[in-house]
């Protein structure tokens, strides 16, 4: 077998990139996008935690006093006013007070008695919300639950778009018909209708708004990849694959799909994006996560009749979280949209 | 660099411009600036016509267009580049001087007509739009000069022609608007960026002869670029050839062609197949350089092969019919193959020629079962090809492959080289083990003259003879009977095609492979094929040996197909 | 044309009966029971069940298919649940108000986003550029709401500019009084992504060859860019405001909710949180109807303003 060992004999030349790592590359020389994908790293991580429990998992104890100002503005003035207490010897109201020869024994009875419930805090980090609730802990809770809720929503609907763009922009015929009349009807109605439809229909819950999104949004991706298949499936190489025997599954998942999937990624960053904000519209209107639960939306909602007495901390809270990760991610995907660009692909 | 002994054309006189070492790079990002033209000088005669020759990548178009400052913006122009126009450096000039000469004293036809108009404005407002852009005419009064200047270059019905839009028209009509458009002011230079490339063969005579007759009446200059030293040959006084940035010589078309100087020149001129001349192998520009500019002998020509050996393949009346909707109810049917009967012979080339539509791509994507046919028959060593079902379509694609034409097109830009020769012998269980298959790729990557270290590299760092060699070995792997060549060389540079026929030519004699051989240039094809079918409109209108095709041919359509075929340089007693 | 236009219109109804069929089994097998929410809290199971006869509710599923259809085809939806208001006259009332805020908030975004999305195109990749796509990037970043709670409070509130809300029975009225401080924030908020999409509209017009062949014949980058690209960037601006144009009838649905604004929007909004079926059956399968025809009457459009597509 003097092939096989002079093949052995070969040194072996270093793999050459393929295109991810060739995005890989042409991403690491952008300082923009590394700034923004470490951020949304710092925001994974943040997640994460949240998730587990490690951080914000006691956001619904209501450890201020209603509405606590911020650290840095000090505490409201009407909480150290006080009442002074008259000085002065106890009036004897037994003669008026039935229960007056019993109060000495409760007070002494009442100062064994330890207290456990912790004093509300005249300030936190960063102020209260309506019911003395940590507006930092309620930032951290909504990140996880609206991030997540955008992420799943993202990829359900990526799922189902992908699987069905597929099948319709490969075969066409009477399959794709099926598809066409399916994605006809579904965007017919106007986004914000169909997604109101929904949530009259399946009502308020975190599971209920990946749901609704990705019924919703599933159509975006499915017109992508099935325009990306039927452009894809009269190429040469497609042809070359069934010329060689390729099989229809082979072709549709081996060949064509990994020179889609870069595409795919972009919408799908794309997608996550806009559920983030389509979530934070639909818990703000009520219609989303259930009351006991958290997010920016919820927030934002509070934070409707908090502005005109003055209490902006719950705002600007929600807002910042949300601005700093959209910016963070969007920046990132702009940048991988770039990187995967074919026509600057060398050769 | 090398310059012919002979003078050039037109003496004396002032040139009309004069480019002198002209340096052009392109700025990429971070990398260091790409250069894409290295040095470049050369002059143009009034009234003469001087080609600009190279293959892809030699910098002829970006030499051209920076003459009018028509690079995109990341390109940088030396200082010390000069390109003189009646007295000015247009270089240097301030733009707006340089503007005011673009359309009016030098203009451009650009390869792909159909793209370069604008597909939203009729093409007559377009031709009076280049009117009215240099001159005080009337909107009136130049749609009148436009509807002159159509019939000039023989556009028929011009005034019916004047309210089309540019996707109407043909590729031949929509150049001769362009060329419209470019002599409206009556320029003093055209220049001509590969104006026929993208048309038939056919078209691309009626346009050359076009352009020589205007070049007479308006007494103009034009540089012509190409990269068909055959098709210059014909009617250029000058010739400047190019490769990778730099000029490797100059001189009249009598200089160039009668006594080449550069080796490079040299093997341009004799890498072509010619219609008159069979040779065992064609000359490559290898042969050219390595042998420092030696003339090598002309080899023996190549032996016909027999036609009586076992038929391979035996196509009866097949038929492709496409249809289309056009109206609510209506359907209009388009005949891409029509009653198409053949046979093939074990270890011969059948040659397939024709123009765009003629059909005979589609009928190599017929006998794949790539495409269905409509009607007809087809066996495959005595096998009834087309109603095959699955078991014995698998054993029947092995036996019969296909190269496509775009090399950029047919291998998986996902898939490493390894994954893509692995792949047919994967499919068909062919080799007992990993290793087996292994050295069998290293076999074939041998064979097509590819390292080996190629397996584990994706196909954009291959040029596309490189890759045309991949794809041939990818067919190669499954030991086919027949090959099925679709074009499989037009989209190559002269050079490197040399290099892939006698590759085809060399596995024939080793393996013998049949060929279906499918081209528009009938002097590739006549040089691979031993018999040849020429398809117009979906029909074989003619067919015979190579040489009874060439030498007498009885169809009208074959002889028109053969007076187009542009001859090169022929000296004047060779009329 | 006209039978183009024909044919596009028989292939609406596949699309139109997938839609009816999407509501009716939605609503059916999701929805709550329509007779338990009428009846309302502390209903017995008598009334619930009069009323479930009442609605036809005991029949079989193609029964009430079939009273579903009738009810569309002769646009009689009944009345709405909560209110008891007929379907078709709350549609009309509402829809003036939604109109005099949406068109003008259509219109002036895409005046004003063409100019911008024109001159960023032009210096692509030049600092104004750059700084354009980082601020965008930034302003998209923060919720619609938050501009909306932030511009009520400081233009209605801490400014007294505007009236924060309110809204009147004459259009004039509304068009300078009401409408102003919503239009202004809520295009304030579209004109980022809208110029974003008309400049990758722009840039890709801006590589085509026609361009190169217009600069060759001598034309100055002002004639370039105003008459050559621009004409030819109309046909996806035209097709992308004729997708925008079914969604303008929902309208900003949170602006009539912070303005009070009594549009179709907030109306259909209320229906939701009241569980109001017939409302949004209705306005579900209206509005489909409409973006149907919309996109009819844009494809139209399309195949006078492109010529490549006037032939078959």
């Amino acid at each position: 077998m003097n092939a096989i060992a002079s093949f052995a004999a070969v040194p072996d030349s270093e793999s050459s990139p393929g295109v991810w790592q060739l995005a890989w590359r042409r991403l690491r020389g952008d300082r923009v996008a590394m700034v923004a994908l470490a951020v949304v790293a710092a925001y994974a991580a943040l997640v994460v935690a949240s998730l587990v429990g490690l951080v914000a998992a006691d956001w619904t104890r209501e450890v201020g006093v209603p509405y606590a100002n911020p650290r840095f503005l000090g505490p409201t003035v009407d909480e150290s006013v006080k009442i002074e207490r008259p000085s002065g010897p106890r009036v004897d109201l037994s003669a008026v007070d039935p229960l007056a020869p019993r109060y000495a024994e409760w007070d002494a009875r009442a100062a064994q008695i330890q207290s456990v419930s912790a004093p509300h805090l005249s300030t936190l980090t960063f102020g209260g919300d309506r019911l003395g609730r940590d507006v930092i802990a309620k930032a951290i809770k909504g990140t996880q639950v609206s991030i997540l809720v955008g992420v799943f929503a993202a990829l359900l609907a990526t799922a189902i778009g992908t699987a069905l763009g597929a099948v319709a922009g490969y075969f066409g015929g009477v399959a794709g018909d099926l598809m066409e009349w399916f994605y006809n009807v579904f965007t017919a109605v106007p986004g914000i209708l169909l997604i109101f439809a929904f949530a009259a229909v399946f009502g308020r819950g975190t599971a209920t708004v990946v749901l609704i999104l990705a019924l919703t949004g599933w159509t975006a991706v499915y017109r992508l990849v099935r325009a990306e298949y039927l452009k894809h499936r009269g190429r040469e190489y497609v042809l070359a694959a069934e010329a060689i025997g390729a099989s229809h599954f082979s072709r549709m998942f081996e060949h064509i799909l990994p020179n889609v999937s870069h595409v795919v990624l972009v919408q799908l960053s794309l997608l996550v994006v806009f559920f983030i904000k389509a979530e934070v519209i639909l818990s703000f209107l009520g219609l989303g996560v259930p009351i006991d639960s958290v997010s920016w939306g919820t927030m934002l909602n509070e934070a409707q009749s908090e502005l005109i007495l003055g209490k902006w901390w719950q705002l600007a809270a929600a807002t910042a979280f949300m601005a700093v990760f959209v910016t963070a991610f969007s920046t990132l995907t702009d940048a991988l949209r770039d990187a995967l660009d074919p026509r600057l692909r060398q050769g | 660099m090398t310059t012919s002994s002979t003078a050039q054309d037109g003496g004396v006189a002032a040139p009309l411009l004069a480019v002198r070492d002209l340096r052009v790079s392109f700025r990429l990002g971070k990398s260091k600036p790409f250069e894409a033209v290295r040095g470049v000088s050369f002059e143009i005669a009034p009234r003469s016509t001087v080609a600009l020759v190279g293959e892809s990548g030699s910098g002829k178009s970006v030499s051209a267009m920076s003459i009018v400052r028509l690079l995109p913006d990341n390109a940088i122009v030396d200082a010390a580049s000069r390109a003189e126009f009646g007295g000015v450096d247009l270089l240097h000039a301030p733009l707006d001087q340089v503007r005011a000469l673009r359309g009016r004293d030098i203009s451009f036809v650009f390869q792909e007509p159909q793209s370069s108009l604008n597909p939203v404005f009729t093409v007559g407002d377009q031709v009076a739009e280049a009117l009215r852009l240099h001159t005080k005419l009337t909107r009136s009064r130049a749609r009148a000069r436009a509807e002159e200047l159509f019939s000039e270059v023989g556009i028929p019905q011009p005034r019916d022609r004047m309210n089309a839009y540019p996707h109407e028209l043909s590729g031949g009509q929509q150049q001769r608007v362009m060329i419209a458009a470019a002599i409206a002011c009556e320029p003093r230079l055209l220049i001509a960026d590969e104006p026929t490339t993208a048309l038939d063969v056919t078209v691309q005579r009626q346009i050359i002869e076009l352009l020589r007759g205007l070049q007479q009446r308006y007494a103009m200059s034009i540089l012509f670029i190409s990269h068909d030293l055959g098709l210059v040959g014909e009617f250029a006084d000058a010739v400047v050839v190019m490769r990778e940035g730099q000029v490797r010589e100059r001189g009249s078309t009598v200089g160039i062609f009668g006594a080449p100087q550069d080796p490079y020149t040299r093997s341009l001129i004799a890498c072509r197949p010619r219609l008159d001349q069979r040779p065992r192998r064609l000359p490559t520009i290898e042969d050219f350089l390595a042998a420092g500019g030696e003339q090598t002998a002309e080899p023996a020509p190549r032996p016909l092969r027999p036609n009586h050996g076992p038929q391979l393949i035996e196509a009866a009346g097949l038929r492709k019919q496409y249809r289309l909707k056009t109206g609510l109810l209506r359907r209009r049917t388009i005949e891409a193959v029509r009653d198409a009967s053949f046979t093939l012979e074990r270890g011969r080339t059948l040659g397939v020629v024709g123009e765009s539509g003629s059909g005979k791509t589609t009928l190599g994507l017929l006998l794949m079962r790539l495409v269905e046919a409509t009607a007809g028959q087809v066996r495959f060593d005595g096998e009834d090809v087309l109603r095959m079902k699955r078991e014995p379509l698998m054993k029947f694609r092995r036996r019969v492959q296909v190269i496509f034409q775009n090399p950029y097109a047919s291998l998986n830009p996902r898939f490493t080289i390894g994954q893509i020769l692995a792949e047919p012998m994967r499919i068909h269980a062919i080799g007992a083990d990993e290793s087996e298959r292994n050295a069998r790729i290293a076999a074939l990557l041998d064979r097509v003259g590819l390292a080996r270290a190629s397996l584990h590299k994706y196909p954009h760092e291959f040029s596309g003879g490189q890759r045309q060699r991949i794809a041939i070995a990818r067919a190669l792997s499954l030991r086919p009977d027949l090959l099925i060549c679709d074009e499989s060389v037009s989209a190559l540079d002269v050079s490197v095609q040399a290099n892939v026929l006698n590759l085809l030519l060399d596995l024939q004699d080793e393996f013998g492979i049949s060929y279906l051989f499918i081209s528009h240039d009938l002097a590739v094809v006549k040089y691979m094929a031993d018999e040849i079918l020429v398809m117009n409109g979906g029909d074989i209108v003619e067919r015979g040996s190579a040489e009874a095709i060439y030498r007498d041919p009885q169809h009208d359509y074959t002889k028109k197909l053969l007076a187009s075929i542009p001859r090169g340089y022929m000296p004047p007693s060779h009329v | 044309m006209l039978s183009y236009a024909l044919r596009r219109t028989w292939q609406m109804v596949p699309t139109l009966a997938g839609v009816v069929l999407l509501v009716f089994f939605l609503f059916k097998w999701f929805g709550g029971d329509p007779a338990t929410i009428i009846a309302g809290l502390g209903a017995t199971q008598q009334q619930i069940e009069a009323i479930r006869h009442t609605l036809g509710l005991d029949r079989p599923w193609w029964v009430q298919l079939g009273i579903f259809l009738r009810e569309i085809v002769t646009l009689n939806w009944g009345a709405s649940w909560a209110t008891n208001e007929p379907v078709a006259h709350l549609f009309l009332t509402r829809l003036p108000a939604t109109l005099t805020v949406m068109i003008p908030i259509l219109v002036l975004q895409t005046v004003v986003s063409i100019p911008f999305g024109l001159g960023v195109a032009v210096v692509r990749g030049s600092l104004t550029d750059r700084a354009a796509m980082a601020i965008t990037t930034v302003a998209l970043s923060v919720s619609f709401l938050v501009y909306v709670l932030v511009g009520q409070w400081l233009f209605g509130f801490y400014l007294a500019w505007f009236p924060i809300q309110g809204w009147s029975d004459s259009v004039l009225t509304n068009l300078i009084h009401y409408a102003p401080l919503p239009i202004l924030l809520a295009m304030f908020v579209s004109i980022a992504p809208t110029t974003r999409l008309y400049r990758s509209f722009f840039l890709d017009e801006l590589g085509h060859d026609y361009v190169r062949t217009a600069r060759a014949r001598g034309a100055s980058e002002a004639r370039v860019l105003l008459r050559h690209v621009m004409r030819n960037a109309t046909i996806p601006i035209l097709t992308n405001i004729a997708t925008e144009l079914p969604g303008v009838v929902v309208g900003s649905f949170l602006i009539e909710v912070f303005f009070s604004i009594p549009g179709l929007g907030r109306e259909i909004l209320l229906a939701v949180n009241r569980s109001d079926y017939p409302v949004i059956q209705a306005v579900t399968i209206y509005l489909a109807l409409l973006t149907m025809l919309i996109n009819l009457l844009a494809d139209l459009l399309y195949r006078v303003v492109d010529p490549r597509v006037r032939l078959n």
